[in-house]
C-alpha cells in the first residue's frame, strides 16, 4: 500500500501551486468582493488544460488520474475556492458524464469544447422543488413527433447553477415522459447559444462569490435527439454516477480551504505577539493548530484513497460520500478555527481567512448535503453482509 | 537546431542550514526547484525548437531526487531528459563539475549545435560553469545573453555588460548562459506533467558511462575545496563617545576611517 505521493503527483501539486498563488493569488479577493468571475485566469486555465483534467490527450485533455484531479483541485481552491469549484464542476459532473456515457459522436463533437475550456460546462438537477429528492424534476422535455422524436422540447427552470453565468453546455436533466416517475428523467446536452436558453441574474451568495451561481430558463428550447445522453430515463443512473466522481472535486475542494486556512492561521499566529509573545507560543493557539493539521491530512488520506479506488476501477461510492462529508465539515471547522485564532482580524476582509470561512460552509450543502452524504455511507454499510463497505 | 540546456536542481528555501563540520548545505531540509536561471536558459531553447525546428535535451547532475527537475523540464517541453547521477561526481567544485558537463554533454548529445546555461544558480552564485564548459568543449561562448537570433550557422547574442548594450556573433556550435531579464518561462501544462511521466523517460548515467577521467571528476577532481563557512556575525556592542565635538569627530574618523567610501573621504580631506 503505497501512502506517499508520487513524483508525478508532487510535481503536479507544485506546478498548480506556482500558477494559483502566481495567477490567482492576487486577484482572489478582488474578485470575491466584487463577485467577478476571472476570465483573464480562466484564459490562461484554457491553455494549460485545466478543463480537460482527466480527458483523454487525443481531445485535447490533459489525461489525468483521479488524484491528480484531488490536487489539482485541491490547489487552486486553497488559493481561490470559486475557481476551484468551475474546474471541479466542469471537469467532474460535464466532461466526465459526457465522456462516460456520450456516444463517439456527441464525444467528437462536444468533448474538446470542453477540454479546452472554449465551453464551460455546468450541471442542472437542482430546481425548486428537486434537489436532494432527484425525483422532484419537474422540467419537461416533450419529444416533437411531428418530425419524428427527432427533436425535444425542454420547458422548465434549474436554479442554483454553478457556472450558470458562463457556461457554454448545460447537462439538463428532464422528464420525457409526462406523468412518470423520477426513472423517466434523462439528460440532454443543452448548448447555451440555443434559443429559449437563458441564464437567469447571478445569485448574492455568501460565499463562492467569483463563481457566477445562477437560474437557468428554457422556454421552448428545441434540442435535437443526438443531443440526448445516454438513453432517455439514464438520467438517474448518469447523475449519480457524474455525482460520485463530483464529491470527490468538493471533497478536494473543502481540503483545499482548510489546507489555505491552516496555513494563514499558522503565520498568524507566529507573527501576532500578545502579553510579549506570539501567540503561537500559547498551548491554546497549539492545541487548536494540532487539531486542524490532524483533521487536514486524515481528510487528505480519506480523500487520496477514494480517487485511488476509482483509478483502479473499483466501486468507491461509498469512499467518494466519506470523504465528501469528512473533508466539507473540517473545511468548514478549520476555517472557524483559522479565524478564532485571529480574533477580530479574522472577522475582516483585510485576511483571507474571513472568505474562507464563508466559501467554507458551502461544501457541506452542494453536491449532497452532509444528509445525503450520510444517507450514501448508510446505504452501502446495510447493504452489504457484515456491514463492511466493498472496498475494506 | 538540436539544444542541450544544464538544469541545475537548488534548494527552494533562500536561507539553508548547512553541516558545521563539513560546510555543505543540507539540501533535505528544503525542497528542491529548478535554478531560475536554468528555467530562462530552457525557456530560450524551447523558443529556439519552436522556431527552428530540432530538439532539446535537459541534462543535470546530482542526486536521485534531481530527476524531479528533469521531469518539469520534460513537462515544459523538453524532448530528452539525462541525469548524471554518482556518488563518485559528489563534492565537485566548478572546475570538475564543467569537466563532467562537458563530457556528459559530448557524451549525450554528441550533434548538438547549442549549449545554453543559467548565467547562475542560486545556491552557489559563482557562474563559472558556464564560461569553464566553452573552455572544456572549445566552443565560443558568450554569458548573461538576452536576446538570442539565429541565422544558418550565424549565432547573434545581445547583453548588457557594465552598461553598455553588446551585440556579438558566434559560429555554431556555440554555448550560451542566459540571465533571467528575458525568456520569462511558461507556464507548465498540465498535460505536460503526465506526458513527462507516461511518454518519456530520464536516462540515468553514472561516472564510468561518461568514459571520463575519473581523477578529474568529484571531490577528487576539484582544484578548490571549502575550508569553512560561517555566518558573518554582527556585533551588537554600542560605542559611546563622550566630549567635546571636535575630539569626537577625529575619534570616530581614527576608528572608523578606513571604512568609509571613497566619496566621503575625499570630502572630509582624508585623500589627496
Amino acid at each position: 500500500m503505497e501512502l506517499n505521493p508520487c513524483l508525478k503527483h508532487k510535481l503536479l501539486r507544485k506546478t498548480v501551486r506556482e500558477f494559483a498563488e502566481g495567477v490567482l493569488g492576487p486577484i482572489a479577493a478582488e474578485i470575491d468582493h466584487e463577485a467577478r468571475f476571472p476570465w483573464e485566469a480562466v484564459e490562461k486555465m484554457r491553455a494549460l488544460q485545466y478543463f480537460g483534467l482527466q480527458a483523454p490527450l487525443d481531445l485535447g485533455g490533459a489525461g489525468l488520474d483521479t488524484i491528480s484531479y484531488a490536487v489539482v483541485v485541491e490547489e487552486l481552491s486553497r488559493v481561490s475556492a470559486g475557481v476551484g469549484l468551475c474546474v471541479s464542476v466542469h471537469n467532474s459532473v460535464a466532461l466526465y458524464p459526457l465522456l462516460r456515457f456520450g456516444n463517439s459522436e456527441q464525444i467528437k463533437r462536444l468533448a474538446p469544447d470542453l477540454c479546452s475550456g472554449k465551453r464551460i460546462g455546468a450541471f442542472c438537477l437542482t430546481e425548486a422543488n428537486a434537489g436532494s429528492d432527484a425525483s422532484g424534476v419537474e422540467t419537461m422535455a416533450v419529444a416533437l413527433r411531428p418530425v419524428g422524436g427527432q427533436d425535444y422540447l425542454i420547458n422548465g427552470t434549474k436554479i442554483f447553477v454553478t457556472n450558470g453565468g458562463v457556461c457554454g453546455l448545460a447537462l439538463i436533466f428532464a422528464v420525457t415522459e409526462p406523468g412518470a416517475n423520477q426513472r423517466a428523467a434523462s439528460v440532454f446536452l443543452v448548448e447555451s447559444e440555443r434559443p429559449g436558453f437563458q441564464v437567469g441574474e447571478i445569485e448574492e451568495l455568501a460565499g463562492m462569490r467569483c463563481n457566477p451561481v445562477s437560474s437557468l430558463f428554457l422556454e421552448d428550447c428545441r434540442v435535437p435527439a443526438a443531443n440526448l445522453l445516454g438513453r432517455p430515463g439514464d438520467g438517474l443512473k448518469i447523475g449519480l454516477t457524474a455525482l460520485d466522481t463530483g464529491r470527490l472535486g468538493i471533497a478536494a475542494q473543502a481540503l483545499g480551504l482548510a489546507q489555505g486556512a491552516l496555513e494563514a492561521a499558522l503565520r498568524y499566529a507566529k507573527e501576532r505577539q500578545q502579553f510579549g509573545r506570539a501567540i503561537a507560543g500559547f498551548q491554546t493557539i497549539q492545541n487548536y493548530l494540532a487539531d486542524m493539521a490532524t483533521e487536514v491530512e486524515a481528510g487528505r488520506l480519506l480523500l487520496y484513497r477514494a480517487c485511488s479506488l476509482k483509478d483502479a476501477g473499483r466501486p468507491f461510492t461509498v469512499e467518494a460520500a466519506m470523504a465528501k462529508l469528512f473533508c466539507s465539515r473540517v473545511a468548514r471547522e478549520v476555517t472557524n478555527l483559522a479565524v478564532q485564532i485571529h480574533g477580530g482580524c479574522g472577522y475582516s476582509k483585510e485576511y483571507e481567512v474571513e472568505r474562507l470561512y464563508r466559501d467554507a460552509k458551502v461544501t457541506e450543502i452542494y453536491e449532497g448535503t452532509s444528509e445525503i452524504q450520510r444517507l450514501v455511507i448508510a446505504r452501502g454499510l446495510l447493504s452489504q453482509p457484515g456491514g463492511r463497505p466493498v472496498s475494506s | 537546431m538540436n539544444t542541450v540546456v544544464l538544469i541545475k536542481q537548488v534548494p527552494q528555501a533562500a536561507e539553508l542550514p548547512w553541516d558545521s563540520r563539513t560546510g555543505r548545505l543540507k539540501r533535505e531540509a528544503s525542497e528542491g526547484m529548478m535554478n531560475p536561471a536554468c528555467k530562462h536558459a530552457l525557456e530560450a531553447g524551447l523558443r529556439i525548437k519552436e522556431r527552428h525546428g530540432g530538439t532539446v535535451m535537459a541534462v543535470s547532475m546530482g542526486p536521485p531526487e534531481a530527476e524531479e527537475v528533469l521531469r518539469e523540464a520534460l513537462a515544459l517541453g523538453a524532448d530528452q531528459a539525462v541525469l548524471l547521477c554518482d556518488p563518485r561526481l559528489a563534492g565537485a567544485d566548478t572546475l570538475a563539475t564543467s569537466y563532467t558537463l562537458a563530457r556528459a554533454v559530448e557524451r549525450v548529445c554528441p550533434d548538438f549545435d547549442l549549449v545554453l546555461l543559467g548565467c547562475h544558480t542560486t545556491d552557489s552564485e559563482t557562474g563559472q560553469v558556464g564560461p569553464q564548459m566553452a573552455e572544456e568543449l572549445d566552443l565560443p561562448a558568450v554569458c548573461d545573453a538576452e536576446d538570442i537570433q539565429i541565422q544558418g550557422k550565424r549565432l547573434t547574442a545581445r547583453r548588457v555588460s557594465d552598461g553598455f548594450l553588446e551585440t556579438l556573433e558566434l559560429t555554431l556550435p556555440a554555448l550560451l548562459t542566459v540571465t533571467t531579464q528575458e525568456f520569462t518561462p511558461r507556464d507548465t501544462p498540465l498535460g505536460g506533467v503526465e506526458r513527462a511521466f507516461a511518454q518519456a523517460q530520464v536516462r540515468v548515467l553514472d561516472a564510468e558511462a561518461l568514459g571520463a577521467d575519473s581523477s578529474r571528476m568529484g571531490a577528487a577532481g576539484s582544484a578548490g575545496s571549502m575550508l569553512r563557512v560561517y555566518s558573518p556575525t554582527a556585533q551588537k556592542k554600542g560605542v559611546l563617545l563622550k566630549g567635546a565635538v571636535k575630539k569626537n569627530v577625529q575619534d570616530l574618523l581614527d576608528r572608523y576611517g578606513d571604512r568609509l567610501g571613497g566619496l566621503i573621504r575625499k570630502d572630509l580631506g582624508l585623500e589627496g
